[in-house]
């Protein structure tokens, strides 16, 4: 398989890399770079697991994008988003929300919020739910979800300790 | 103010910061040192056919290869993936006939995607490569996708411990006549005024949790097996690879991960025995095994589709005089749990109503499709998608109001429940129907929908469910809990419970944290190791917080019990005299007399002799509580759902337009998590009941293993949805809980059939109720 050197930096870490021209960015991601947060969900585009940013703000899915094609971009990845110990904003809504169940699709949730966030400040209830259609959740119902990105977009307030209703 | 410390708060789960930051660690982010990778060939070409010829050899010489593993380089040990023979007692299992019909590497491919080979390799991308090296031969054989094809005389048999292709029927010895029910239901039926009787068809569910299967396995320079893996069943798995590779159980080790969701796939064994074999063909190298997305849809199991017919009878007035119901399940290529839902099915039906007489048949046929096994519900969607439809077709033949007749006829508490004999001990079934009605305003809907005219229909419909709280009395139900008090008051629980996303671990930790007097941020829950946790049945029957949490309370009430009892001789008073509260002991009508529980638990550790005097201060010993809990009941949840829809008349389309589901869960120990299980139960209910079914063409090929073509609700189809969460404390749950975790999913699927009829005025029989089907219907109704 041809090869190619690229240079690629993920969450601000400059990486000189020989990669397979088949290869994809996502298992540059996970198997050369060892950062196992970005996830497989199906490798076809589908489900929006591996979903990564490009440039701070695009969302893409990993799994489709060739690693070689992706030469002096700028990555970032879930694990690239709190700051010592600091979470960003769209992760504490995640959390306060109660968003998380088995959390495999969190990673690419959160950062498809960060990128609809990007484009749209306050979108409306039916603006998150079409955003977030290429994110597949199987816990939530996406209920919650949709309210943690309410709350990262300021619509919705942190909750307080829940009572049974 | 609330009587509790913990219980009843949304509080933040145990694992959100490394879900949020992507450091939680799934079995296939685990990375070690020498690991190689491993591939099982499959046969993609055929649901039916014998190999007449295998040939690794150009497979072997391909770059990266370390090892290819035919059928001869395994264990040959037929064996069943679940974990039923685990869970009932030897007569029973007898009795029941559960079979072994698995192998490693088969030469009798019974479904597309059936193991045929392995490969070991250094790499996914060599291993995958020398995989499409790999020479089979195939002899195709005919393909059956019903049981009416499949149970021909002359048929190709599955297995020759089960003649006919009959995999299952509920056994003789406990079911004369093969029937579950109570009564004489043909002279009941004799009583009838009023009978009604369909044929139904249920899907094939797919559960597609977002993370697939993926393991490591590591044989180690001790003679001992490790396997990282993403089970549900921790415990149970590291029995079943014992027994399956001959290894004493102190040289088997489990590791459960972090599990990217379960909802029964994940129930028994998967495909750990491929990684396991991998393993110890290549002692001392860790391997790893992760299955693709297609992979995971076609060789992991499904729920039970089939056809269901049901027979009611009531009187004018509407009592429901009898009741009677068969469900033949397509088992697909392999046996598992072949009685499992063969019988929950019926056991649901007959815990729902207060039928003069039931009498049910299940049975189970193999046919060339992937297997079926445990899917969220375990049959108790496909008989609500039935039993619910038909209710409403005699409420609307007798003038009789869906809600008040639920009422009126549902069983309650001194009934028996899902088991003849298992009666439920709480029910608030009453207050979940008056107050979901009123949320989604049932009369005034259902007058106002009695008069449309136009092509886009609304209506309301209701359902009720039943459940369990774990499998008692079929299945064992067991937990054992080791709970440590450190030296500075706080604990460690440990227990194999698992987590598979439900939340079990931070409603556990609050069950712990109640029970001692602690602070919940000071209990720390070790799960997941099965070196150092207890026996543990697994997440399975919505049982982990009715069960753990009783194993993890009385563990905890153990270990109260000794610090009340040190306590209680250094404030000179009774132990029972006493409470903790925020790591104080005090008396409770003298709060001023106390001391910290540190104290005690200090000195239980350090425990110094003066040697001038040779004394010591206070109690000696580490306290540890342990509980090996089998509890005595199940305790059942009800469940009321409420669905209102639009459908289009000249599409066919349906939208749910609103879901209002009001659960019986006896307390909410954790009222968000709660909320979730109802919430994402509904996604996969309206699915069942809207859009979900695997595919399969006349070749017993798949046409939908992608998330592409199977289709699920997304957040643009979802409905606005409310929960009611009805806390009626239960005397047997750990501070009256009782269980979630299927619930939510299982009265969607009748609420949303019976909003269409509402809607239409005609019922689908057949689920997925998609718009061709909606619209074969309206062509039906219009033809009468």
């Amino acid at each position: 398989m041809k090869e190619r050197n690229i240079t690629l930096s993920v969450n601000g870490r400059v990486h000189h890399l020989t990669v397979p021209v088949n290869k994809t960015l996502l298992e540059v991601l996970r198997e050369d770079l060892h950062m196992p947060d970005t996830k497989y969900g199906c490798g076809t585009g589908e489900c929006g697991a591996c979903t990564v940013l490009v440039e701070g703000s695009r969302a893409i899915n990993s799994c489709l994008m060739l690693a070689a094609t992706m030469d002096g971009r700028e990555i970032t990845t879930v694990a690239g988003l709190d700051q010592g110990g600091e979470l960003h904003p769209v992760q504490q809504a995640f959390m306060d929300q109660a968003a998380v169940q088995c959390g495999y699709c969190t990673p690419g949730m959160v950062l498809k919020t960060i990128s609809m966030l990007a484009k749209n400040a306050q979108p409306s209830e039916a603006e998150i739910r079409h955003e977030l259609e290429g994110n597949i959740c199987r816990c939530t119902g996406y209920a919650k979800i949709v309210a943690a990105v309410q709350q990262a977009s300021g619509q919705l307030e942190a909750p307080t300790l829940r009572q049974a209703v | 103010m609330s009587e509790f410390q913990t219980i009843g708060k949304s509080l933040p789960r145990i694992d959100v910061r490394a879900k949020v930051t992507g450091r939680a660690v799934y079995a296939d982010d685990i990375q070690l040192p020498g690991m190689l990778h491993g591939k099982v060939v499959r046969c993609w070409e055929y649901a039916h056919a014998r190999v007449k010829k295998l040939d690794l050899s150009a497979a072997a010489k391909m770059p990266g290869v370390v090892r290819v593993l035919g059928p001869k380089d395994v264990t040959q040990k037929p064996y069943n993936s679940s974990v039923l023979d685990l869970m009932v007692s030897e007569p029973m299992h007898q009795m029941l006939g559960d079979v072994e019909d698995q192998y490693l590497f088969t030469d009798h491919v019974k479904h597309q995607g059936d193991a045929i080979c392995g490969i070991i390799a250094t790499s996914e991308e060599a291993a995958e490569r020398a995989a499409e090296k790999v020479v089979v031969e195939y002899e195709p054989l005919p393909v059956y996708l019903t049981a009416d094809e499949s149970k021909q005389p002359g048929a190709v048999q599955f297995t020759p411990l089960k003649p006919g292709n009959l995999a299952f029927e509920l056994p003789e010895g406990m079911f004369p006549n093969h029937v579950y029910g109570w009564g004489d239901a043909d002279a009941a039926f004799a009583e009838a005024e009023v009978v009604f009787e369909d044929s139904f068809q249920v899907p094939k569910q797919k559960q597609a949790q977002m993370e697939p299967h993926a393991y490591v396995a590591q044989y180690d320079d001790q003679g001992r097996l490790t396997c990282w893996t993403s089970t549900q069943m921790p415990k149970c798995v590291q029995r079943k690879l014992s027994k399956l590779f001959d290894l004493p159980m102190s040289r088997m080790k489990v590791n459960q991960t972090v599990v990217g969701g379960g909802f029964g796939c994940r129930l028994g064994m998967v495909m750990e025995p491929e990684a396991c074999a991998m393993a110890l063909a290549v002692p001392g190298r860790p391997v790893k095994l992760t299955s693709t997305r297609e992979e995971d849809w076609l060789d992991s199991p499904t729920r039970h589709p089939g056809k269901y017919w049901m027979r009611m009878g009531f009187k004018k007035d509407g009592t429901p005089v009898a009741c009677d119901a068969y469900f033949a399940n397509y088992k697909g290529g392999y046996y598992l749990d072949g009685s499992g839902v063969a019988f929950t099915t019926g056991a649901w039906l007959g815990g729902m109503y207060k039928f003069g007489a039931l009498r049910y048949r299940g049975e189970s046929y193999f046919t060339n499709q992937t297997f079926c096994g445990a899917f969220r519900g375990y049959g108790n969607p496909q008989t609500n998608f039935v039993m619910e439809q038909m209710i409403d077709r005699a409420c609307a033949e007798l003038g009789l109001d869906p809600v008040e007749w639920r009422k009126r006829w549902h069983k309650g508490v001194g009934d028996d429940g899902w088991c003849i004999g298992m009666t439920y001990s709480s029910c608030a079934l009453d207050e979940c129907l008056d107050r979901g009605a009123k949320a989604i305003g049932w009369e005034a809907k259902r007058a106002a929908y009695a008069k449309q005219t136009g092509t886009k229909r609304r209506g309301v419909g209701v359902a009720v469910m039943n459940h369990t709280s774990g499998a008692m009395p079929m299945l064992l139900e067991h937990t054992v809990c080791t709970v440590r008090l450190n030296e500075d008051a706080t604990a460690e629980v440990l227990l194999a419970c698992s987590e598979i996303g439900q939340g079990s671990h931070t409603t556990l930790r609050q069950v712990a944290a109640e029970t001692l007097g602690i602070p919940v941020e000071d209990v720390h829950m070790a799960i997941g190791d099965s070196d150092a946790t207890g026996y543990d049945i697994g997440a399975h029957a919505s049982r982990t917080l009715y069960v753990g949490g009783g194993a993890v309370k009385a563990a905890c009430e153990d270990a109260r019990r000794q610090v009340l009892e040190r306590a209680a001789r250094a404030l000179a008073a009774e132990p029972d005299q006493l409470d903790i509260r925020d790591r104080q002991v005090f008396v409770r009508d003298e709060p001023s007399r106390s001391l910290p529980m540190e104290r005690i638990t200090q000195l239980g550790v350090y425990n110094f002799m003066d040697p001038q005097t040779g004394k010591t201060v206070g109690d000696p010993g580490q306290i540890q509580g342990y509980s090996s809990y089998f509890p005595p009941h199940n305790s059942p949840p009800f469940g009321a759902c409420f669905a209102e829809v639009e459908v289009d008349t000249e599409t066919g389309e349906v939208k749910v337009l609103e879901l209002v589901n009001a659960h019986d869960i006896g307390r909410a120990i954790h009222p968000a998590i709660v909320e979730g299980q109802l919430e994402g139960g509904a996604q996969q209910g309206l699915g069942f009941a809207l859009t979900e079914d695997t595919l399969f063409d006349a070749n017993g090929l798949c046409l939908n293993n992608s998330f592409t073509d199977y289709k699920m609700l997304g957040p643009s189809d979802m409905p606005k949805m409310t929960n009611i969460l009805v806390e009626n404390p239960d005397p047997y749950g750990p501070f009256g809980a009782k269980s979630v975790g299927e619930a939510g999913l299982v009265s969607p699927v009748g609420a949303t059939a019976n909003a269409i009829f509402n809607a239409i005025g005609v019922q689908v029989l057949q689920a997925p109720i998609t718009p061709e089907r909606v619209l074969q219907a309206l062509a039906s109704k219009r033809a009468q």
